[in-house]
């Protein structure tokens, strides 16, 4: 597995004396290439300081970063130059058009003159505002705005993009959209990181997740290892789905050893249970005299909120 | 390298020349210093005041209007100029791109080069072309040399404070904060410090003898001849050294202040004589522009050390600085 990211240790401290804040407290992050990475801690957890320091814009305290196999602290341009990056907080020229913003942003890209336009006006349809492209930035909504900050982050056409809170201020609809954005962008092959403190819009297209607080990763991984990790601490839940009308009788399965828990409404029946035994249930109804009523018996994940609060917990 | 500052000029500039604000500065400037040479030649006409060199003394008269308008340009040009991209959030955008800090300062101070340059230049010959038309007054080689120097300084003078509300711009978060300071310390040059340098003559020379104001008062009627007769030497002599000390005072207090070396330095070019007589009197010669800029030398170095100090100071401050 390359990593696209990997921090070492990273401490950052703001201010001195009476005033320090320990926003960092030693990072280790690892974002593997071609992932959705999200980052996810609550306001003020050092998501945004994180990504400033990949990007160059901070110094680190102490630790180091690795970008596309570029040191953040000494090669920062060269990162900046392979890396689209939507700022937390950002804004444009308001007296300026859409696509006056992104050609004039594309030339600091160093993308050729001859090609700024095309680009600009591919990164403008990408997001969807291309019949606005000569409208001047001051006309924008807070979510058209926001979708220019996705533009421009494209406008390089980076192998690793990095979004800071990119959900925020727009409506379902836009974040809905963004979503599909990122899944295509994936699919191409790119690395997305995005931090985000409203996890529930973004967290069904993460691949990867680390969960920050207070300046330390709780805990990172894929996303079927967080679950696993949940499952195992918080139990492993199935439902089973019964034809419509119909009952199945439960004392077999409330007699497995690790069963904790059975709720039954409707045609469904939820299992709660310490351990993984989604095989021996299946093989316990397909044996059973009642299987023609069963009609489906899947595990269910844990959801981005449970496994967020079980990590913010403590694990 | 200096490609990307130069891009960032590119845009700043064509966003200066076409804002109000500086339209609006440059607007007022010639309106004020036009309207300002109506007294001077009312002044001919009367005959009044003798018109050693009439071009030369319009020209004094358009430079004091200068006195204000250029810093008040230089400040307008840059108080916003960092806090502001800082406060819209542009900044952001602009430092994630494949660029260094000092691409951003090194665009705005070339982008506020030309345009001070520009704006100081093309209105000061606007209004001096039209001062000759409205007066028709003569002009010779001597006059545009003056002025083409008088231009130049204002320039610098212009920048000067360009560099001292770029450096407050760099560290401000907050472009009202960043203009509240600029003008605070205009006003303190341009209005506060010759007050107080007024209050501290009055407290440790004393008052002016009245004998001694009469003295002037009437020596005053015969322009420029201190021999007047009816007055006594000794009398004479006693205003004159009291004048001389108050200015020498006056020069120390005023040191700190760039608007007085850039007034020490128009002054001259235009004659007016500020040596121990104070008071600005029009000398009845003009002294040739080598000696203008020989005896305004320190005022010269004062006045271009001063921005390339704050400068320097920007550029340290905001290359050093982080900010996510
Ligand atoms: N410039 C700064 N000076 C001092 N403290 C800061 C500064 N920026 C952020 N902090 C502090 O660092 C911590 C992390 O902030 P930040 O990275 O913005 O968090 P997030 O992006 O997760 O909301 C917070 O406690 C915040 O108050
Ligand atoms: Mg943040």
């Amino acid at each position: 597995m390359s990593l696209a990211i990997e921090t070492e240790k990273l401490v950052k401290i703001y201010g001195n004396g009476k005033s320090m804040v320990k926003a960092l407290n030693s990072i280790d992050m690892k974002v593997p290439k071609a992932s959705v990475f999200g980052l996810f801690g609550p306001n003020g957890s050092g998501k945004t300081t994180l990504i400033s320091i990949l990007v160059g814009l901070l110094l680190p305290t102490s630790g180091s970063a690795r970008v596309l196999g570029f040191d953040a602290a000494k090669h920062s341009v060269e990162i900046r130059r392979r890396v689209g990056l939507l700022p937390e907080g950002f804004g444009f020229y308001d007296h300026m058009t859409a696509l006056e913003n992104l050609t004039f942003l594309a030339t600091l890209d160093g993308i050729p003159s001859d090609q700024r336009r095309k680009r600009a006006l591919e990164a403008l349809e990408t997001v969807g505002l291309k019949d606005r492209a000569d409208a001047k930035v001051s006309t924008f909504s807070r979510g058209m705005r926001q979708r220019l900050g996705v533009a421009q982050a494209l406008l390089k056409d980076p192998e690793l993009l990095i979004f800071d809170e990119p959900t925020v201020g727009i409506d379902p609809e836009g974040a809905a959209e963004f979503r599909n954005l990122v899944r295509r962008m994936n699919r191409e092959g790119k690395t997305i990181l995005l931090s985000t403190h409203l996890l529930y819009e973004v967290g069904m297209i993460c691949t990867h997740a680390a969960i920050i607080r207070e300046g330390r990763l709780l805990v990172q991984g894929s996303v079927d290892e967080l679950c696993h990790s949940v499952r195992k601490e918080k139990g492993f839940r199935y439902e089973i789905r019964v034809k419509p009308g119909s009952e199945i009788p439960l004392q077999e399965i409330r007699s497995m050893p690790s069963v904790v828990e059975i709720t039954q409404s409707d045609n469904r029946v939820t299992i709660l249970s310490k351990n993984d035994i989604g095989s021996s249930l299946f093989s316990l109804i397909t044996k059973s005299p009642y299987k023609d009523l069963v009609e489906s018996l899947t595990p269910v994940e844990p959801s981005w909120e449970e496994i967020y609060r079980f990590y913010q917990e403590g694990g | 390298m200096m490609k990307n500052a130069f891009s960032i000029a590119r845009k700043e500039f064509t966003d200066t020349i076409t804002s109000k604000r500086l339209w609006l500065i440059a607007g007022i400037f010639l309106l004020f210093s036009i309207a300002s040479t109506y007294s001077t030649s009312f002044g001919f006409m009367i005959g009044g005041q003798q018109a050693v060199r009439p071009m030369v003394q319009i020209a004094s008269t358009i430079a004091s209007t200068m006195a204000y308008m250029a810093p008040l340009l230089g400040i307008a040009l840059a108080f916003d100029a960092i806090s502001g991209e800082r406060e819209r959030g542009t900044l952001r955008i602009l430092l994630s791109r494949p660029i260094y800090r000092e691409d951003v300062i090194n665009g705005k101070i070339i982008s506020a080069l030309a345009v001070i340059g520009l704006t100081i230049a093309v209105s000061s010959l606007a209004s001096v072309s039209v001062s000759i038309l409205l007066h028709k007054v003569a002009v010779t080689l001597d006059d545009v040399a003056r002025i083409c120097i008088f231009i130049v300084f204002s320039i610098v003078l212009s920048f000067a404070y360009y560099a001292f509300s770029l450096f407050i711009s760099t560290f401000s978060n907050k472009s009202s904060h960043s203009l509240i300071i600029s003008m605070g310390v205009w006003i303190f040059f341009a209005f506060i410090l010759s007050i107080i340098s007024s209050f501290v003559t009055i407290a440790v020379l004393g008052s002016p003898p009245t004998r001694a104001i009469a003295v002037f008062n009437r020596t005053r009627r015969g322009f420029g001849n201190f021999t007047s007769p009816g007055v006594p030497a000794s009398e004479l002599e006693e205003y004159l050294s009291y004048m001389r000390k108050a200015a020498e005072i006056s020069s120390i207090i005023q040191a700190f202040s760039i608007n007085y070396h850039y007034t020490q330095i128009t002054d001259s070019l235009f004659g007016f004589a500020t040596g121990p007589l104070g008071f600005g009197q029009r000398e009845r010669t003009i002294a040739s522009i080598p000696t203008v800029l020989s005896t305004r030398l320190i005022d010269i170095i004062v006045l271009i050390v001063f921005p390339i100090v704050f400068l320097v100071a920007s550029y340290m401050v905001f290359t050093k600085r982080q900010e996510k």
